[in-house]
């Protein structure tokens, strides 16, 4: 049964690893890593050890994730055994090489391929197949074989129709694959992902995982993925996490997510259905057993079981811990609010003079009401940026009529304000920095609206106080900070402008879980305090969680448009769009099988499963 | 934008040109480059247009897409041209106020006029119209080979080359995104005196070059990766090499040479 595009991963993962685990015992040892500490020699005076002592161990054929926040030293780790550094203390062997000597540290790059973040900056060919062959080429092959292992690489990941193509040409989903090919050609023993999906869609990122799980099976290679991404985690084998240079924990997926709180205490997620088990194994003085709530299943049987049990009358839901949790959305009268952006019949069509001209909006029309957080979601393509910068301006509206604050944004003379009214920030937008200081940077809108020195000041502070930035940073330069908070002064450079409304384009892309959980924290809080706000995302459990309500464009179109509630009681229609289901709202899915009076529209697991045991608490039984 | 500005100027095709090896053409047009600098006669330059129109044809381009490449020098071409035609000497055959134009500088200024026109439409055919910029590279690589033995950085220069190349479209769309981006924060670029430009740049220039740098850091890592040691027993996917056609063509451009060089003792009036 599929519930969503993500779990026919999962469940392929899971018959791989029937296969694998009976095979897993008998195989050598692929990497060792033995009391290894590494220190970046940055010339600083205080140098920071990047890690510290670590052991670990990757049998060949294995397929082991490696979990931690930004920073904690994963992707030093990976680094080092691609022998791209070299440890200053420990025991380092990789499929039987130590990286002593020049000759052995090719050797070791021969045998693991890694594959980078961003896929840009790892294409080093004009056209597809010239990139492919850069890595044989540099093992110096004949012609003859360079020939056949390009196509060969190219066939297997599905680009070989694509080979004579620029690589700018395709889409990041496209170049992941692409890096791919690039270390198949060299035949290796090992696939390190450093956070090789971390900029893909989900719909990509699936095909991506799918890709390697089924090059893991045809090719026997060893896995190491360095991830956030639950999903993925759940289809290794055995997991390490890494905190602050160290290896915290390593074991199975369930040795590691019964230690739910732990992990969590790291800055790191956990799958949802094991935290609304967790939760409900707490409130029911209940602890899991080993493996009790590995598997979405099994975790709804736990939950079930918890909750069926003969009632004992327990006082933990106290009248505190039952005020923390947020109300369930109530329908809110949009309507009946003030217009601040007015959207009718926009269409539009990049290239329309050539032939490949691409449809990218066809007649949608919106309203957006005052003091609303409204999510847009869609598959990649969708039309879901090229709409955004409609709202600016950016892209004039033809055919179509958008109107911000009443003021037309095709009339060139209202430019100026319409942006002063709508603030627009785009995907990574700390890449847009440019001041010396923080100050400076937040101050650049303000400045270019003519405001007087004082009152610019006070506006910087202002944001700055709104998304958390501690005046003691306003004087630093922002290339000095780390990527969340550099985040955060690009969200607060566009508050310091006093938008009416905020347009947010996939804010929390590329953060690790605890940056995201923070900045999502920010902007709830401006919602909180009656700021409009427009937020592309990918994340359906952000979007059901946060938004009053969602668009879901498809091709371009207006597809659904509602409450979470209403839009995600469709599941067909969202599957039908490329999307997943909240996580949570699967989970309440399944359980609702048991017992149909389940409310299944609620998209936090903490309320989950408050609602679940609440339920039970009255009398309800599941 | 960044969307209107074409990258080199090939135009895909399956011409006699196109399937040329690039070092025939880079030859070829160097060759060519020669012969039209150092010809002055008349017959010479008819035989060289000749030999241009040939390209042309070959080319299988349209006449339109090739004139295009002279629009660009068409200001040097105007001043290069009324330069030449009001000076020199001999017999005056127009004269109004102080314009006065002379049988010598005419003919000069014509036959500038024609070497100019030749020089750009054949390089643009030879090399830029019907040569992808990697295939230039491999070729200049190729033919700088000796050099390596001098100790000159051959493979180098043409590995910056191909990089160059393979993140020019990158870097332009990451300039629009950041053009947009500051645009969005109230930056106006066409607007107000050269000093509040000139800071607009400011704001475009400094994320493009700090995202470059990083860019230059994570492809160092990726080649690394993949094993990349220099130059040193590297061997290439597309190997050049030289048709029946090549042979076919380098006889035709000897003719040409020889015919340039020849005709003007034949014709020693002209």
């Amino acid at each position: 049964m599929a519930i969503s595009p993500l779990s026919n991963t999962w469940e392929l993962s899971a018959q791989l690893e029937a296969i694998f685990e009976r095979e897993i015992e008998k195989m050598e040892t692929g990497v060792l890593l033995q009391g290894i500490s590494f220190t970046y020699d940055l010339g600083l005076p205080q140098e920071t050890q990047a890690l510290s002592n670590i052991n670990l161990e990757v049998r060949a054929g294995q397929h082991v994730a490696v979990l931690g926040h930004n920073g904690s030293g994963k992707s030093t780790l990976a680094h080092l055994i691609n022998a791209l550094l070299l440890p200053q203390e420990g025991n380092i062997v990789i499929f039987g090489r130590e990286p002593s000597d020049d000759e052995a540290i090719w050797e070791i790059r021969c045998r693991s391929g890694m594959v980078f973040q961003n896929p840009d900056n790892q294409i080093i060919g004009t056209t597809l197949e010239e990139d492919v062959a850069f890595g044989p080429e540099n093992l110096g092959l004949p012609q003859k074989e360079l020939r056949q292992r390009v196509d060969f690489s190219l066939k297997q990941v599905g680009l070989a129709e694509l080979a004579q193509r620029p690589p700018h040409t395709l889409s990041g989903g496209q170049k992941q694959k692409l890096a791919i090919a690039g270390i198949l050609a060299m035949e290796p023993s090992c696939l390190i992902l450093d956070e090789a999906t971390a900029m893909l869609d989900p719909a990509s990122r699936n095909d991506f995982m799918n890709l390697v799980l089924r090059l893991r099976a045809e090719r026997e290679l060893t896995v190491i993925n360095i991830t956030h991404n639950m999903e993925e985690v759940l289809m290794s084998d055995y997991i390490y996490v890494v905190h602050n240079g160290k290896i915290a924990l390593h074991g199975t997926a369930s040795d590691i997510f019964d230690q739910a709180e732990l992990i969590r205490s790291m800055g790191l997620d956990v799958p949802v259905h094991i935290e609304i088990a967790g939760e409900i194994a707490r409130l029911t003085d209940q602890p899991l057993q080993a493996a009790e709530a590995f598997s979405l299943v099994d975790a709804v049987k736990a939950v079930s079981r918890r909750l069926s049990d003969p009632p004992q009358l327990r006082a933990k839901l106290t009248m505190n811990e039952k005020a923390g949790r947020s109300l369930s959305p109530s329908l809110k009268e949009f309507t009946e609010r003030k217009t601040l952006v007015r959207v009718r019949g926009l269409s539009y069509t990049y290239n329309p003079d050539l032939e490949q001209s691409v449809k990218a909006l066809s007649d949608l029309s919106l309203d957006i009401y005052e003091g609303e957080f409204l999510g847009i979601a869609g598959h990649s393509g969708s039309g879901k940026s090229t709409f955004i910068q409609h709202l600016n301006g950016l892209i004039r509206p033809e055919p179509g009529v958008v109107e911000v604050m009443g003021l037309d944004v095709s009339v060139k003379k209202n430019i100026r304000k319409v942006r002063e009214h709508l603030g627009l920030l785009f995907q990574y937008p700390e890449q847009q920095l440019f001041e010396e200081t923080v100050a400076a940077d937040i101050a650049f809108g303000p400045k270019q609206m003519g405001l007087s020195q004082a009152e610019i000041e006070l506006r910087v502070r202002e944001a700055a106080e709104l998304t958390g930035l501690e005046p003691a940073l306003l004087d630093r330069s922002p290339f000095d900070l780390s990527g969340g908070q550099m985040r955060r002064v690009a969200i607060a450079g566009i508050l310091a402008m006093k938008p009416d409304i905020l347009v947010l384009d996939e804010p929390t892309a590329g953060l690790d879980p605890a940056g995201r959980d923070e900045l999502l924290d920010y902007i709830q809080r401006l919602q909180e305090k009656g700021q409009t706000i427009v937020m592309i995302s990918h994340d359906m459990d952000q979007l059901a969680g946060l938004c009053d309500r969602i668009l879901v464009l498809k091709d371009g179109a207006k597809y659904l448009l509602g409450t979470p509630s209403e839009i995600f009681e469709d599941e067909k229609a969202i599957v039908n769009a490329g999307l997943a289901m909240p996580r949570t709202k699967i989970f309440l899915e399944q359980l609702s099988k048991i017992d149909p009076s389940i409310r299944t529209d609620i998209f936090d697991p903490q309320e989950a499963a408050w609602e679940l045991y609440g339920n039970y608490q009255a009398g309800g039984e599941v | 934008m960044a969307q209107q500005i074409v990258l080199g100027q090939y135009v895909p095709g399956s011409s006699f040109l196109h399937g040329l090896d690039p070092r025939t053409k880079l030859i070829s047009a160097i060759l060519l480059m020669i012969l039209t600098l150092s010809s002055m006669s008349v017959v010479s330059l008819s035989v060289l247009a000749l030999a241009v129109l040939s390209l042309m044809i070959l080319s299988r381009l349209k006449i339109g897409l090739i004139l295009r490449t002279i629009r660009p020098i068409i200001l040097l071409l105007v001043f290069a041209f009324l330069f030449n035609l009001f000076t020199g000497k001999g017999e005056i055959i127009f004269s109004y106020s102080f314009i006065v134009i002379r049988e010598d500088g005419l003919i000069r200024a014509i036959k500038i006029l024609v070497r100019l026109v030749l020089l750009v439409l054949s390089t643009s055919i030879l090399i830029t119209l019907t040569t992808t910029p990697i295939l230039i590279a491999d070729a200049i690589e190729n033919l700088l080979g000796p050099l390596k033995r001098l100790r000159f950085p051959v493979h180098e220069i043409s590995m910056m080359m191909s990089i160059a190349l393979r993140f020019i479209p990158t870097l332009l769309d990451e300039m629009q995104k950041i053009m947009k981006a500051q645009s969005s924060r109230g930056a106006d670029y066409d607007t107000g005196n050269a000093l509040k430009r000139a800071r607009g740049f400011v704001s475009i220039l400094v994320p493009l070059f700090i995202s470059s740098f990083r860019r230059a850091d994570d492809l160092a890592t990726a080649m690394e990766a993949r094993c990349y040691r220099g130059g040193k027993n590297r061997t290439r996917l597309k190997v050049m090499k030289y048709s029946r056609h090549d042979l076919l063509f380098a006889v035709m451009m000897i003719l040409t040479t020889l015919t340039v060089y020849a005709l003007p003792y034949a014709f020693p009036g002209l």
